[in-house]
Order: C-alpha cells, then structure tokens, then sequence
C-alpha cells in the first residue's frame, strides 16, 4: 500500500512536470530534479538520469501533437540542431576536464548570471504586446523559415518568419555545450535563441524547442545509461505521468494566449537562473 | 504524406509503445512482488538499490520472456530513446524523397551527430 502511495506521488510529479515542460519548451526535468531531490529524497545522479528520461519524454509526448498542428517548425529546429547536437558532444568531452579543474561552478554562475541579464529582454517583449518585426535577411529564404500555425487563442492563422538564423544557431551551439559540460537540461537557451534571437512567435518556439530537446537529451543519454544512473522504480511513475501532462499541455498551449506563454516562461527563466546561480556559489 | 505527418507518426507510435512497455512492466513489479530477485521494497526503494547498470541488454531480452518488471520498464525506456533518433532518420529519408537537398544535408549531418554521441563518446569517455 505504501509502495502504491509514493508511486502514485511520482506519478503525480512527473504529470504536472509534462503540464509545465511542455508549456514552456523546457522539458520536464526543470520540476522533476527538484521534486525528487527535494521531496522524495532520491540521490541527485538517478534524480538527473530520470530527468534525462523525463526530458525525453516530454518531447516526444508533446511534439507528437505540435507537428501534427504544424505549431513547432521542423525546419527550424531540425536545422538548429546540427549546433544542439554538436555543442552537447563537445560539452561530454570536456566536461571531466571541467570538474577536474574545478571550474564547474564558475560555468554555473555564469549560466546563472547570463539567464537573469536575459529577464529584461524577455520582459521587454512582453510589455511590448506585439511581437517585433524585423526585415528578412538572406538566412529567412536560404534555410526555409516561414511558416503559418492556426493559433487556437486568437482563432485565426498566424504567418511568421524567423531572423538571424546565425544568431539562432550559435546560441544552440551554447545551449548543446551548457547541457553536455553541467549535465542540465539547456532548453531555456533553447527558447532564447528562437525568441530573443530569431524572433519567432513565442508558441511557435516554445513548441519547436519541445521538439529539439529529446534529440539533445538523447545525444547525452547514452553516456547516463554507460554510467547506469536511470533506477526503473522511480523512473517508471515519472514517465507515465510526464507523457499524460504532456499531451494534455501541448493541448493547453494552443489554447493559451501568447502573453501568458510568455509570463510562464519568464517566470521559470528567474527561477533557472536564481537556482544555477545559487548552485555556483555552491549554496545549493 | 507530408513530413509533418510522418514525423507525428513515429513520434506517437514510439510514446504508444514505450507506455505499454512501462506500464506492462509496472503491473508485474506489483504483482509479483518484486522483479529480478529483488523485493518490492527494495526496488521501491528512493535511495536506490536496484540501479538499472545490473540489467545489461542481454539480461532484458531474457528478463522479458521471463516476465520480469523492471526488464519491461527498461526496454520501454530504451524505445522511448531510440524514438528521437528514429524520428531524425526518419527525416533524413522524407527530405530525401522531397528533393530538399539543403534539409537532406542538414538532418544527415543531426543523425550522424547523434551517432557519435550514442556509440563513439561513452567509449571516449571510458578511457
């Protein structure tokens, strides 16, 4: 019976981790490392392989449904990810390096520091009511990066187009490094390269980045299951629930006005960013 | 059909199955009581005894004709894994079918990315 209670507890975890991780474009993992460290006590190595999975699972889950509604752009992020992919290789060699010389923590402020310096752009755009519009440059025509989504909020169809491919891709490459050299999920850098740099629509990127973020996590969850870190019992309820909150947040969001995508995001972006601070400075 | 719908198509195929496979696998750890010669209650366990390094892929394909729980729940997590990586092939040969050259290029360059990162980078790593 007790077995059944803390199952059904994690079940419940990871269904509100789906809800938020697909809503936002950050995976799962942002509310399953702390709720399995924190609440349930689980040794942080199998909390971060569960999120690995979690992660996973979120993509998949929700992306199943963006694609299918033609809300995430599989060009966009499928040609994001050659930097995703590559960064997160890179971040897997260096990483031992890293801890080695101990300069981990000082990554962890810096991760830290960037993520709260990007609350004011972030803000701005919300503030603004309207997403910005910019002049197509060679990148919009050359990597194919208009697009239209019926927005179920709004009833009616929106047409986009993306910017800035270079600054999108190199913040990916950041993003794939941060998540193979600290082992955190990086799609909070995800949706500031698509938003902040590319300036696409904020359901179209958050969206997308559910779509990249299982690649990247799968990219680094072979080196997790080499080190054995993914305990069955825990991650079982963890996955069941994220795939149900995921599909009924990626069901959410098309019915969620922009500016509200947008607070939940900013919220979540403080959070990371006080948390990886914090975690630097080794108080946490 | 579409690439979009294609897409969409391994991605639900590949969470489908991987739930039947998890919760087929928690079914059994709570009807037998335990799985692998392991209790209920240490596999319940939060500060973990059973991690999943003890089950090599040989020992899940047996575990699973044996009827054993956790085997089930770690081949549901292997499909959900592999669905990624499905899912870019998958790309590959849809771009390639379209005669979108650029995007054929761009998603072969993501799988073969994601190859030296599942096959070459653990055994780097090792050494």
């Amino acid at each position: 019976m007790l077995f059944i209670l803390y199952f059904v507890a994690l079940l419940l975890a990871g269904f509100l981790a789906g809800i938020v991780g697909a809503m936002s474009g950050l995976g799962g993992g942002v509310v399953v490392i702390p709720a399995l460290t924190l609440l349930f006590g689980v040794p942080l190595e199998y909390a971060a392989g569960a999120s690995l999975i979690a992660t996973i699972a979120t993509s998949s889950g929700a992306a199943s449904a963006y694609v299918k509604d033609r809300l995430a752009n599989i060009k966009i992020g499928m040609s994001l990810e050659v930097a995703t992919t590559l960064g997160a290789i890179a971040g897997a060699l260096l990483a031992a390096y890293i801890y080695t010389h101990g300069i981990s923590s000082y990554l962890f402020v810096l991760f830290g520091v960037i993520l709260l310096l990007m609350l004011y752009p972030t803000f701005a755009a919300y503030e603004r009511h309207r997403r910005s519009r910019m002049h197509k440059d060679w990148s919009t025509s050359f990597f194919q990066l208009s697009g239209s989504y019926y927005d179920e909020a709004e009833g009616k169809a929106i047409r986009y187009s993306g910017y800035r491919w270079w600054l999108g891709e190199a913040v990916m490459g950041v993003a794939g490094l941060v998540s193979g050299l600290l082992g955190i999920g990086s799609g909070v850098l995800k949706v500031i390269g698509m938003d902040w740099g590319m300036k696409l629509p904020i359901k179209v990127t958050t969206s997308t980045s559910d779509f990249m973020i299982g690649v990247t996590a799968a990219a680094g969850s072979a080196v997790y299951w080499a080190l054995g870190y993914i305990q069955p019992f825990v991650t079982a309820p963890v996955v069941i629930g994220i795939l149900l909150g995921a599909y009924l947040g990626s069901k959410m969001l098309q019915r969620t006005g922009s500016r509200s995508v947008r607070l939940l995001f900013l919220l979540l972006l403080g959070i990371i960013g006080i948390e990886m601070l914090l975690r630097g400075l080794g108080v946490a | 059909m579409e690439i979009n719908d294609t897409i969409s198509y391994v991605l639900i195929t590949g969470v489908v199955a991987s739930l039947l496979f998890v919760v087929a696998g928690v079914a059994l750890i709570f009807a037998n009581n335990g799985s692998n010669g392991f209790t209920l209650g240490e596999i319940a366990n939060g500060h973990v005894v059973v991690g999943q390094s003890m089950f090599s892929a040989a020992e899940i394909s047996q575990g699973i004709f044996a009827l054993q729980g956790a085997d089930f729940v770690l081949l549901g997590l292997i499909v959900l894994i592999a669905t990624p990586v499905v899912r870019v092939l998958m790309s590959v040969l849809v771009f390639a079918y379209e005669r979108n050259r650029l995007y054929a290029a761009i998603t072969l360059i993501v799988f073969v990315d994601l190859m030296v990162a599942v096959f070459i980078v653990p055994g780097l790593l090792a050494h």
